[in-house]
């Protein structure tokens, strides 16, 4: 067993550093995002320690609570595609026939739509809003990971212990669980935090073009697209929250790349 | 013949995709809400008007008749009116994707141009202990960034600071190509970075997968020179994954491209698409997000022919497979 390599572990500390962050907002850290604390668009500061907003709000505030609703948001929709993706992939996968069929068929007309227009769609049925949000990234993130669990549950299906459990008269419920679900787990788990850095690109940008979290609660998008109207006197009302939903994705992915380096490990030579 | 074949058996069940993903829009228009009648007369319309509109638009029809009417409407190309403007759809999104297919082309030559080489070069030189860090850091950013982030500061950047590129004031590419050129290198560079980052990682794992191969060892034991080994024995046999990923690439693209377009205000198909929402304008997000889909789904047809024929075996395992 191999330990995660220097780079994830600092992916996951940055991640413990959002998280204690957006936490932090919940029991007013950082300052009442709502109160007006001194002149309007007034650079970094002693008192608003990310500048001020259009209407002398600290920034600092609004971009904590801005991370824990992207967060908050972007990790129930994950653990709703991972749940979906396991049920839907291991019995697809496990079963195939006209079963496997048709989940397949499913999820390659989800999987046919760019994710952001995906989104878009799914914004105009519901309205613009959280729960737009939160399906969205569902949808956007449900075809690729089924896809992987049913390659990965196919696989295992043909093992010699999945064979031995079923000759052993296990029923179909205990083999799917206690037998392929724990050996189709590094697969979902790999394909939960890549999922997870796709839902905060997919929740900012929705919240971006006004379909997603809807001002004025804050949310990294919202953020980023009510600064981009001050842009130009006031930079720091995009470069804020723009690091900070920078850096939330890039430790989301590199703690990713170090569990599946760490999943299947892979050999290299040299060219001379 | 066998790859016409395994062709044809992929162009196929790319068509029911695409069937499916019309009737996955159509349901999802008819659940929008807000009624078409009211969206189009207010809300002080009369009974009597609201039948009469829906008996001329067909909406008193049964629903699978009026999927019916709208598909083979869309397969003429007739793409309905703009509830909005009453303009042809059609027209206006004929008028506007030649700003999207050059923005989604340039961006896919950037990542072929410069994803290709760095993912070659990363992965020859590789070093099988550790290392690295600082490259995976690099490479890790450029598919960390959303374009919506990016893009925005590159507008206040280059807005505030006089660069030599232009932000905005786009022209059409038949009236001035040099000047169209001038506004589309930021956009298209934009939306090229993550695209650029995840053709180089994909590349990189091809080549390491192909490094391995005995027959690149055997080459190493001949004393062939790397650069000689790269181009005869690894570039093709390295191919298939990176030019499929091409094909997705694009799909993610046409989505990044409606960001891009959105922030540098250019007149593209996906701002078309972000507006029309905003006004609940139903045909047009109807035809758009078919258009979209229905790009991708042929591009990948393509891909699939184009990697049939880099990879002659692929015909042949689906002849014994079935």
């Amino acid at each position: 067993m191999r330990r995660l390599d220097r780079l994830s572990i600092g992916g996951l500390v940055t991640l413990l550093v959002l998280v204690v962050f957006a936490l932090g907002s919940l029991i007013g850290a950082g300052g009442d995002p709502d109160a007006i604390v001194g002149p309007r668009l007034q650079p970094p500061g002693s008192g608003w320690w990310l500048g001020t907003d259009n209407l002398g709000r600290p920034v600092l505030p609004r971009v904590m609570e801005g991370v824990g609703t992207t967060l908050l948001l972007s990790s129930v929709a994950v653990l709703v595609t991972a749940a979906l993706s396991a049920t839907f992939g291991i019995v697809a996968g496990y079963r195939g026939g006209y079963l496997n069929e048709l989940v397949m068929r499913l999820v390659e007309v989800l999987y046919s739509f760019p994710a952001i227009v995906l989104a878009i769609l799914v914004a105009a049925v519901l309205g613009p809003g959280q729960t737009a949000a939160l399906a969205s990234i569902v949808l956007v993130t449900i075809p690729l990971m089924t896809r992987l669990v049913r390659a990965a549950a196919v696989a295992v299906s043909q093992r010699d212990y999945v064979t031995s459990a079923v000759i052993s008269g296990a029923r179909l419920p205990r083999v799917l669980v206690r037998h392929v679900l724990p050996n189709v787990a590094g697969t979902i788990a790999v394909q939960g935090t890549y999922a997870l850095s796709v839902g905060i690109a997919v929740e900012g940008g929705l919240s971006f073009l006004g379909f997603g979290v809807q001002p004025p609660q804050a949310s990294l998008g919202v953020l980023i697209q009510q600064g981009g109207t001050y842009m130009i006197a006031a930079p720091w009302l995009i470069l804020g929250p723009g690091v900070v939903l920078v850096a939330a994705i890039l430790a989301i992915n590199v703690v990713g790349d170090g569990l599946r380096d760490r999943l299947e490990p892979r050999e290299t030579r040299t060219l001379t | 013949m066998r790859l016409l074949m395994w062709w044809s058996g992929r162009a196929l069940s790319s068509a029911a995709t695409l069937l499916g993903v019309s009737v996955l829009i159509f349901a999802a228009v008819r659940l929008m809400p807000g009624g078409f009648a009211e969206t189009v007369l207010g809300p002080f319309a009369t009974a009597e008007q609201k039948a009469e509109l829906a008996a001329r638009y067909g909406l008193d029809q049964a629903v699978f008749l009026q999927y019916g009417h709208w598909l083979s409407a869309v397969a003429g190309g007739d793409f309905g009116v703009s509830m909005i403007s009453r303009q042809p759809v059609g027209a206006e999104l004929l008028a506007r994707l030649p700003v999207t297919a050059e923005l989604t082309v340039l961006a896919v030559l950037a990542s072929v141009l410069a994803g290709v080489p760095l993912g070659v070069l990363t992965a020859v030189r590789a070093r099988p202990e550790g290392g690295g860090a600082a490259g995976r850091l690099l490479s890790g950013l450029g598919v960390s960034v959303p374009e919506f982030v990016l893009g925005s500061l590159v507008v206040f950047v280059f807005s505030r600071y006089a660069l030599g590129l232009k932000v905005g004031s786009w022209v059409p590419l038949t009236q001035d190509p040099a000047a169209n050129l001038a506004t589309m290198i930021l956009p298209a560079a934009v939306l090229s970075v993550f695209s650029i980052s995840v053709t180089a990682r994909t590349t990189r794992d091809a080549v390491m997968g192909v490094l391995v191969e005995p027959y690149v060892t055997a080459a190493v034991g001949r004393g062939e020179s790397p650069w000689f080994i790269v181009r005869h024995h690894i570039l093709r046999n390295a191919a298939t994954p990176v030019v499929t990923l091409i094909g997705t690439t694009t799909a993610y693209l046409l989505g990044g491209a409606l960001i891009v377009e959105h922030v540098f205000n250019l007149p593209g198909v996906g701002s078309y698409i972000v507006q029309a929402v905003g006004r609940r304008d139903y045909a047009v997000v109807q035809a758009g997000v078919l258009l979209a889909a229905g790009v991708f789904i042929v591009m990948n047809v393509l891909i699939d022919l184009l990697v049939g024929m880099l990879d002659p075996r692929l015909g042949v395992m689906a002849g014994r497979r079935s």
